[in-house]
């Protein structure tokens, strides 16, 4: 086991001086490659805060923060960049397709940025389209489908350049529950047959318990963690209610 | 008084947000007053008092500046009340009435724009005496402007003023009327649909603007289409199928080609291109009643200025050729023409180079033989001996010396045109003067003229012998000729005190004066085009500009994801100054192609050498719009990015 993800002590502070709010209090955390993590907590715990440091999308007070090996604190802006479009991929609550571009180009779009040669684009694009079932409506634009398949069009462009880590920021937070399942179980096989590895915030425990660990996060700090093992899904999505009904949050 | 209040407080404590609008009613009234002031001011009615040309001039100008003011004005209103659409729809979900909103956004529309009259009116004032000086100068005049306010100007912008900002406050009185809640709230309407592209009608685009050059372009004297329609309604015609076609060019033409660069997959998956042309797409439907509308003005703007300019930079060389003597009268008799002559001597900064007293012979010639649209059958000449010519060429120099024998003869004629006038050369012409009657053959025939064009018309040239044979059959006309050293100013003095001494009938041409004249109207065609080019480009610049600010605030999210996923910024910026050199480009390379092509069938007629001055226009044209397109460049690339984390 390799790992993909370090971070160590990480703090975030919001606020000037005088009325400091710290979002995350030192958070130590390890993601090995083909772990399918997921981040809970109660609402204004600091789950996508965590999410956003660690994916570059934003920057954190202090701390360490090591992905597939490289240090991104002291990259500038434009290296940053070229990173997340090399090793990361993005799957976001409410989409983030550009409707200007069809469902093909939508895919398309971050191996164009990186000069792949068009044809072998248009093989990868048809090829995780499948995998994602919307290779019938590659031809559409965003506008003409539904939320579900917006959804996994935007998990299908996260994974095309198969990246070290994909980084999903409640992805299921405004699907209906059978889109849902069907992303999740998408995105639970793509875990196990090519070893991606991703990490998931969500509020929803039954999107959590497809992931093989669940870190919780409550006022700043990993309260506690979960791991799946062998379990059945069933079994594991218990747990996690148990657990969330003992911080008192909402198990829904 | 609440409302006023709350109005007034809005004003204060946005303005930064409202400082773009407000500039842009603070110029307006700014040109609009100056040109105006112009057009008041004493200094200049005294100097062009007597010129018809140049008041009506003045006031075709002033119309064409109110009608683009309002259009300015209404635009830079809607892009303004649409940004405050969801502060409207917040009052009106805290239960103001409708009513009140509406006073409220009439009284703040009020207030600036009263605000903007005055400080425009007081800009103005100070720059009014700038200008008046800079077009004195273009004219030729060395009065100096003493530039006061002046009661009219401010009386006559005030008025036009004053209903352009009623009918806009009305405007925005009515804002909350006329949507519902929801769509107040909603930011910005979703861009058209993706289009679809008609290769017919991308094609009907092209022949409809080739058809309109072609006709342009075509001879007005021998053209069926230009004698069947007649001079009205052929340029009609022609701006018709120009307009329409360069919109149907942008609506249909430009999507078809985007499309084929989209299908290519090979240029289009390749980096940003992806990015850039989707959005251009997106949005050129959206973009083409603009671009045709800058396309228009800007071929206009260049036309005009083209064209002034063009007169203005001929203008040396025009006086030239049809005075190529300083001073030229007909003679008053022996005393009276010694006494110019001591005038001549006497005078100061001027020096004779030559003076020739040349009897030339007038007379009316049969032109049956040679017909041509511009003479009747019969034309007079002035006919000159060879002799007489070879000493004049001499003395003015660049011209061929003449060697005639027996029945040859030349004809001189500066204003010559291969489409309308007679085909001298080779023609056979006969001369009478009382009994006699002799045949001369043309030789050639030469496209200037060693007489001013104010005394003799077209010349002949004859062989001395000839010349006396018909001399002494009729009465010759004695001419005064002199060519003078020294400087226009005072050339033209010695013009003004030689009129006090001359009769009407000597016919007194002087080439100083004809040239200030020709500088005087082109000096305020110039002045004047360049003006309302300046407006012009400035208002086209800030329509374009508004228009893709507006766009690029309905496109921060789109920029955000773009920037989340991994593009660059280096990336953004390039993308977008390649969108915006696509908005920029298009006009302004419609307007150059409109305005060469409509220069060209003008000055075709002129047969005038105007490549040089319409290209410098161009040039200084394109380094304007080039400012503003990059302006419009960094402020896009700086909306879209801004509001991104990191």
């Amino acid at each position: 086991m390799t790992t993909m993800l370090k971070a160590v002590n990480i703090q975030k502070t919001y606020g000037s001086r005088g009325n400091l709010y710290p979002a995350l209090n030192g958070i130590d955390l390890e993601i090995q490659k083909g772990e399918f993590i997921g981040v809970m907590g109660p609402s204004g715990a600091g789950k996508s805060t965590l999410l956003h440091v660690l994916s570059t999308i934003d920057s954190p007070s202090s701390g360490e923060i090591q992905i597939a090996g490289q240090q991104i604190l002291s990259m500038n802006d434009s290296q940053l960049s070229d990173f997340r479009r090399e090793s990361l991929g993005f799957i976001f609550q409410d989409y983030n397709l550009l409707d200007t571009l069809t469902v093909q180009e939508n895919i398309a779009l971050p191996l164009a940025l990186s000069h792949v040669p068009a044809r072998e684009i248009k093989q990868r694009v048809q090829q995780i389209a499948s995998t994602f079932g919307i290779d019938d409506l590659l031809d559409k634009y965003p506008y003409q489908i539904s939320g579900g398949q917006k959804q996994r069009a935007a998990a299908s462009r996260a994974m095309v350049s198969q990246p070290e880590l994909i980084f999903a920021d409640e992805p299921t937070g405004a699907l209906d529950s059978k889109s849902a399942a069907n992303l999740l179980d998408n995105l639970a096989l793509l875990n196990e047959q090519e070893q991606a590895t991703i990490m998931m915030v969500t509020h929803d425990a039954f999107a959590a318990s497809f992931c093989k660990r669940v870190l919780f996060i409550v006022d700043g700090c990993i309260a506690m963690e979960l791991h799946r093992m062998d379990s059945k899904r069933q079994l594991f999505l218990q747990r996690i209610l148990d657990v969330l009904a003992s911080f008192g949050g909402d198990p829904q | 008084m609440t409302l006023l209040r709350l109005a007034s407080r809005n004003l204060l404590n946005n303005f930064r947000s409202y400082f773009l609008y407000f500039a842009s009613m603070v110029f307006s009234v700014l040109i609009y007053f100056m040109f105006v002031s112009l057009k008041y001011d004493t200094t200049i009615q005294q100097q062009v008092s007597g010129s018809l040309k140049i008041g009506s001039a003045f006031n075709g100008a002033s119309i064409v500046l109110i009608i683009f003011v309002a259009i300015f004005i209404w635009y830079s209103n809607s892009f303004f009340t649409r940004k405050r659409k969801k502060e409207v729809g917040m009052y009106s979900l805290l239960g103001v009435s409708k009513k009140q909103i509406g006073w409220m956004l009439f009284y703040e529309n009020f207030m600036m724009g009263v605000l903007a009259l005055a400080v425009g009116i007081i800009m103005g004032a100070f720059l009014s005496k700038f200008f008046v000086m800079l077009l004195m100068k273009v004219m030729g005049y060395e009065a100096i402007g003493h530039f006061v306010l002046s009661a009219p100007a401010v009386i006559n912008t005030g008025i036009v003023f004053l209903i352009l900002i009623l009918l806009t406050s009305l405007h925005g009185y009515r804002l909350i009327y006329r949507f519902r809640l929801i769509e107040l709230f909603q930011a910005d309407q979703r861009g058209e649909l993706a289009p679809r592209a008609s290769l017919l009608l991308a094609l009907l685009s092209l022949i409809m603007i080739g058809t309109g050059y072609g006709l342009s372009l075509q001879n007005y004297m021998e053209s069926v289409i230009w004698r069947q329609l007649g001079f009205v309604m052929t340029p009609m015609l022609i701006l018709v199928l120009v307009i329409s076609g360069t919109y149907l060019l942008f609506n249909t033409l430009t999507v078809y080609l985007l499309g084929l660069m989209r299908s290519r997959k090979s240029y289009f998956w390749r980096g940003i291109h992806l990015v850039s042309i989707s959005q251009l797409l997106y949005r050129i439907r959206g973009n083409a009643m603009i671009l045709t509308v800058i396309t228009v003005l800007s071929a206009t703007t260049l036309t005009a200025g083209g064209m002034a300019y063009s007169l203005y930079y001929q203008n040396e060389k025009s006086i030239l050729l049809s005075d190529p003597n300083s001073l030229m009268f007909l003679s008053g008799g022996d005393a009276a023409d010694t006494k110019i002559e001591r005038l001549i001597h006497e005078s100061r900064g001027v020096d004779v180079r030559y003076h020739e007293k040349l009897s030339a012979l007038e007379m009316t010639v049969d032109m049956s033989s040679i017909p041509s649209a511009i003479t009747g059958s019969k034309q007079v000449f002035t006919v000159i001996p060879v002799s007489s010519y070879n000493q004049l060429a001499d003395w003015q120099g660049n011209k061929e010396k003449l060697n005639l024998r027996g029945e040859e003869a030349v004809v001189l004629d500066a204003g010559y045109s291969q489409q309308f006038s007679p085909a001298y050369q080779g023609a056979s012409l006969h001369l009478h003067a009382g009994k006699v009657t002799r045949n001369i053959h043309v030789i050639q025939l030469c496209p200037y003229n060693v007489l001013n064009s104010g005394i003799a018309g077209t010349v002949i040239v004859l062989p001395d012998e000839a010349f006396t044979i018909l001399a002494a059959q009729t009465t010759p006309v004695p001419m005064q000729i002199y060519g003078l050293d020294g400087g226009r100013q005072e050339a033209r003095q010695l013009a003004d005190t030689l009129k006090q001494h001359l009769s009407e009938s000597s016919h007194l041409s002087s080439q100083a004066e004809d040239y200030s004249a020709g500088m005087q109207v082109f000096g305020v065609l110039i002045f004047m085009s360049g003006f309302l080019g300046l407006v012009f480009l400035a208002a086209t610049g800030s329509i374009l500009y508004f228009k893709q600010l507006t766009e690029a605030h309905a496109e921060v999210d789109r920029y955000a994801v773009l920037l989340k996923i991994g593009v660059k910024r280096s990336e953004i910026r390039k993308s977008v100054y390649q969108q915006m050199l696509f908005i920029f480009g298009l006009p302004l390379i419609g307007g150059m192609a409109h305005c060469v092509v409509a220069l060209t069938g003008i000055f075709r007629l002129m047969s005038a050498n105007i490549a040089v001055p319409v290209t410098i226009c161009m040039v200084v044209y394109g380094i304007l719009y080039l400012v503003y397109y990059l302006f419009t460049g960094h402020q896009y690339y700086r909306i879209v990015t801004q509001s991104a984390t990191h």
